[in-house]
């Protein structure tokens, strides 16, 4: 089981409702969005995606839909459902509170 | 939120469950559209084809594993995986149908029985009444605090006339209320004599219930408008074609029912028979009380609970809505009596409401259940032997599946799953077996039953819930630890070794194989003990001397006052009768009594000594002077009573147990006597704060209670009044039946309408007999089915250890072990769980059968016939049980045991 090593437990899920948030796409797209967005420092494999996916899926959270696309190729394409945004406003908000909250802690000035 | 969450997830999980193929080909496809993608862009990288491929193969890391990843995603979790187990189970017991058959049977068996006897239970006391919308009627109770005395019939718990008038017009939850006094006995006369029960009812009794007469109609308010004035009733459908025929024009018809004549207003409607398990065959208004029952006027005694009350909540009352509204009305009622405190208890109306019979019927349900319970345990016990014995035959099997990776958690519950699906498969066949026989048998029982009740024991939503939760109870009782243990291997040895030459297994198997197996016998033990006891306590009813002459004595009781004579009519009655039957053929001796003895019938009451501490219940009876020697119990000091001493003179005879507790050591001639306590009293009696001088002592005899030699007893002296409901005993020489003819003719010269039957007095012990004989034969035929799994359960735990032992058994006889050798070894290892258990068995049974005592008629609780035989009859069972198997053992081949395998 390769765990996405550097990621903050229950983070993935939480980045590819974003995704998702911005356009529905296909798993690679999803993939390849994800080594652009955050270079090389959020490294996920390939291996761990798409079982997240199907458990945001399995979960109501996004659904998915086969479509041929641009090229004329079936790719099963994901999008965000009603449950799924407002899991993603609950999961940013809970990240925003934590992130700032760890932040002031790393910021205390030492005496 | 979390609700619509997964309302929104359930088409999926369903999707994924019904279309498991279709979502694994998309998997597939996705998976393959990945590959080709990630595989054209390290291509355009400028990688061969061929590493481009292998590039995108490694970052997905390795596809089967990726697969099973998001498949356990999407997984339905526990429903796929228990269709799966189910599935899977259902192959396992159809590959091994002789152990299916075996554990199939004992849980039907066991739940059978169980399921059966709840839907009697069901039927008599949880069942709403059977009237339209039943959940809106409640029963409505008075339960009385404090120091308060309160006269009664029919138990403490019901109403006064005025308690009911008083609810019924101030209260503010209910449509309706009803109130009607259960049991009213009446005679139907005009030439169809007939013992009849019915009741009198409020006259809004049938509207409230909401069962209308089928023919003509129910009673309407001015039928109650004044007491005595309205002479009408309606009848039950069961009579009307019995007593009448059928007769189309019954309604308006006039019938007799205790010498009056009334009025036929309606016929119930077919099946309805009042709101008692005894069912009603007539009811009248309650304003004809003291008509139906004369010497009695109950509808103006204020203290005097009579009436049971039935009301119809209004809808969208609650439950704590009536309680608090009628509760006001209670307490109002209080604040008129000094000392008095009302709790209500209201519940919905079941045939079995009063407090009084709750009291009784909840013990005894609880014991019935158990002593049931006790039957399905020792079944459970079985398969739960017969699931180890087979777990160890399934090492191998297990160990490879916990070996290539399944948690311990999923093979529990796919040996869960198994063992569920046995029990559902049994419970299933019991439940069938127990709704199509309990309903035969509970008819036949009522059929022998000496009270007429009738109940509806067909299975209800209830008694379903009940087989299904007991089902699913008793499937993981047997499953469970066998489960929990066969789960927990050692991987190393059980894949090596081969299992069946490690000795007589693990310890630990072994050892619960055995204390299931104690188990089984332990409860067994219970069981047969206690039918062994009672076969002993109906021994010595048969046997039993009471103390008094009870052959050759028949007996009638007349009830004067009901059939409307008073005191005078009633004396020249009974002097008539009593000089026509002395000059019968045979006739020795004639007697009358106010109770006949053993006849169910009592009188009884607290009394004092005078300058003594202690107060004395004694039981008494007013009898005739003729009547000591006619039954035979001999006067031993002073004099029995003289002709003309009727109820006013002073003297009593007290019995030699009367005696040794009021005045241990002493003469108790010429002592006093009072009749109860000071300030105390009862609805009869009439005997209130009397004293009396003992003028003699008679020999104990067992008059009141079979069985009950030392019970304090009292008999007074028959006076005029003791004539309007009366024993007569009359001592005969030759057959009965010319004896009971002539008495029969005898009453009816003087009076054709007078019911009249005649009995011989030991008939009366039949009566004492029957719920012995009930019990006994009950817990005989539980012990019986008990003794059959307990026996399978040993036959099959020494004949499993004797296969596990064949390699053990032929080394032994190789060194020269002898046949009586191996049986020893093997008797030895088999008996020591069957005496243990035995042992326990006899320790709970002794220490609990105290409980039998009063359907043992003097046989001690721990009566020692009982306590040998049982036991030495179960120890020969279980002994035959294993000697089959064990004999087997003697005959292994030394030389083939040791090529085994």
């Amino acid at each position: 089981m390769s765990k996405p090593s550097d990621l903050v437990q229950g983070t993935l899920d939480m980045l590819l409702l974003k995704f998702l948030a911005l356009e529905p796409m296909n798993g690679f797209a999803v993939s390849q969005r994800l080594k652009q967005v955050s270079g090389d420092v959020l490294q996920v494999s390939d291996g761990s995606l798409y079982p997240a996916l199907h458990k945001l899926e399995q979960e109501g959270w996004i659904t998915a839909e086969w479509k041929t696309s641009e090229y004329g190729r079936r790719a099963k394409y994901y999008s965000l459902t009603r449950l799924g945004r407002r899991q993603l406003e609950k999961e940013a908000d809970n990240w925003g509170r934590l992130s700032s909250a760890i932040s002031r802690v790393i910021k205390l000035k030492e005496a | 939120m979390r609700h619509e969450h997964w309302l929104f997830t359930i088409p999926l999980r369903l999707r994924s469950l019904f279309r498991w193929a279709q979502a694994d080909q998309e998997l597939d496809d996705e998976l393959r559209d990945h590959l080709e993608r990630k595989t054209e862009e390290y291509v355009a990288q400028g990688m061969t084809q061929e590493e481009a491929h292998r590039r995108a193969r490694l970052d997905l890391g390795g596809i089967e594993q990726t697969k099973e990843k998001c498949r356990d995603a999407r997984r339905v979790n526990w429903i796929q995986d228990l269709i799966k187990d189910l599935r899977y189970g259902l192959r396992m017991l159809r590959q091994n149908p002789g152990f299916t058959a075996a554990a199939v049977l004992a849980i039907a068996l066991g739940i059978g029985i169980n399921v059966g006897i709840f839907s009697v239970l069901n039927g008599l006391a949880l069942r709403l009444l059977p009237v339209p919308r039943a959940e809106q009627v409640v029963s409505v109770e008075q339960i009385f605090h404090g120091k308060f005395l309160r006269n009664a019939v029919n138990g403490g718990s019901l109403s006064s006339y005025s308690e009911y008038l008083n609810y019924r017009d101030n209260d503010h939850v209910l449509s309706g209320l009803l109130a009607y006094e259960p049991f009213v006995h009446a005679t139907l006369g005009g030439g169809k004599m007939r013992e009849l029960l019915g009741a009198t009812t409020s006259c809004n009794y049938f509207d409230v219930l909401n069962e209308h007469p089928s023919q003509g109609r129910g009673f309407v308010a001015s039928d109650c408008a004044a007491p005595g004035e309205n002479p009408v009733a309606v009848i039950s459908d069961e009579l009307w074609r019995g007593a009448f025929a059928g007769d189309p024009s019954l309604v308006g018809k006039r019938i007799i029912l205790n010498r009056t004549e009334y009025t036929v207003v309606g016929i119930a409607p077919q099946g309805f028979q009042g709101t008692e398990p005894i069912p009603s065959s007539f009811w009248a208004p309650i304003t004809m009380q003291t008509v139906l029952e004369p010497g009695s006027d109950r509808l103006t005694a204020d203290n005097l609970g009579w009436l049971a009350l039935l009301g119809r909540v209004r809808p969208g009352v609650t439950m704590e809505q009536v309680r608090s509204d009628l509760g006001v009305i209670a307490g109002q009622m209080d604040q008129l009596h000094p000392g008095r405190k009302t709790s209500l208890a209201i519940r919905r109306a079941t045939f079995l409401d009063r407090q009084m019979e709750r009291e009784h019927l909840i013990p005894a349900a609880s014991v019935i259940l158990t002593v049931f319970g006790l039957v399905l345990l020792v079944a459970c016990a079985n398969v739960a032997n017969l699931l180890l014995a087979r777990a160890s035959v399934r090492h191998k099997e297990i160990a490879l599946r916990l070996s290539i990776g399944a948690s311990r958690w999923r093979l529990v519950r796919q040996l869960l799953a198994e063992s569920l699906l046995l029990s559902l498969i049994g419970g299933a066949l019991g439940s069938v077996l127990a709704f199509w026989s309990f309903t035969g048998i509970t008819r036949l029982v009522i059929s022998h039953s000496p009270i007429p009740v009738a109940f509806n024991v067909t299975p209800d939503f209830r008694v379903l819930t009940y087989a299904l939760a007991l089902t699913l109870i008793t499937g993981i009782a047997f499953g469970l630890i066998p489960a929990l243990q066969s789960s927990r291997l050692d991987l190393n040895t059980a894949l090596k070794e081969d299992g069946a030459h490690s000795g007589s297994g693990k310890r630990s198997g072994r050892f619960l194989r055995n204390a299931l197996v104690g188990t089984q016998v332990a409860v067994c033990m219970v069981l047969l003990l206690g039918a062994g006891l009672l076969l002993r306590g109906l021994y010595q009813a048969q046997t039993v001397d009471p103390g008094f002459e009870i052959k050759g004595v028949a007996t009638t009781v007349l009830n004067l006052m009901e059939q409307g004579y008073d005191e005078n009519r009633a004396g020249a009655f009974v002097r008539e009768l009593r000089e026509q039957i002395a000059r019968l053929p045979g006739v020795t001796d004639v007697a009358q009594a106010e109770c006949a003895p053993l006849s169910h019938d009592f009188r009884g009451g607290l009394f004092t000594a005078p300058g003594r501490p202690d107060k004395v219940w004694a039981y008494y009876d007013h009898v005739s002077p003729e009547y000591f020697s006619l039954v035979g119990i001999p006067i031993v000091r002073g004099r029995g009573f003289l002709p003309g001493e009727t109820r006013d003179a002073p003297g009593v005879i007290v019995t030699e147990a009367t005696a040794r507790r009021l005045w241990p050591g002493e003469d108790p001639l010429g002592k006093t006597l009072r009749e109860g306590l000071p300030g105390s009293q009862t609805a009869n009696a009439p005997l209130r704060g009397r004293e009396y001088t003992v003028i003699g002592v008679a020999k104990d005899a067992q008059v009141a209670h079979l069985g009950e030699l030392n019970e304090p007893y009292l008999y007074f002296p028959a006076g005029p009044q003791d004539n309007l409901r009366i024993y007569i005993l009359v001592r005969y020489a030759g057959g009965f039946p010319p004896i009971a003819k002539g008495i029969r003719e005898a009453v009816q010269s003087l009076d054709k309408d007078m019911p009249v039957d005649v009995t011989r007095l030991e008939d009366y012990l039949e009566a004492w007999r029957m719920p012995s004989r009930i019990v006994a034969a009950l817990s005989g035929a539980l012990g019986a089915l008990a003794l059959i799994l307990a026996s399978i359960g040993v036959y099959g735990v020494v004949s499993y250890s004797v296969s596990r032992c064949v390699r053990e058994i032929g080394i032994r006889m190789a060194l020269g072990a002898d046949n009586r050798e191996i049986m020893n070894l093997v008797l030895s290892q088999s008996m020591r769980p069957v005496l243990i258990g035995g042992l326990v068995g006899v320790a709970g049974c002794a220490a609990v059968s105290q409980v039998l005592s009063s359907v043992l008629f003097g046989a001690s609780a721990h009566d020692p016939i009982a306590f040998i035989s049982v036991p030495v009859f179960l120890l020969v069972v279980a002994l035959l049980a294993s000697y089959i198997p064990a004999r087997r053992a003697m005959r292994v081949d030394p030389v083939v045991a040791l090529r085994y395998e």
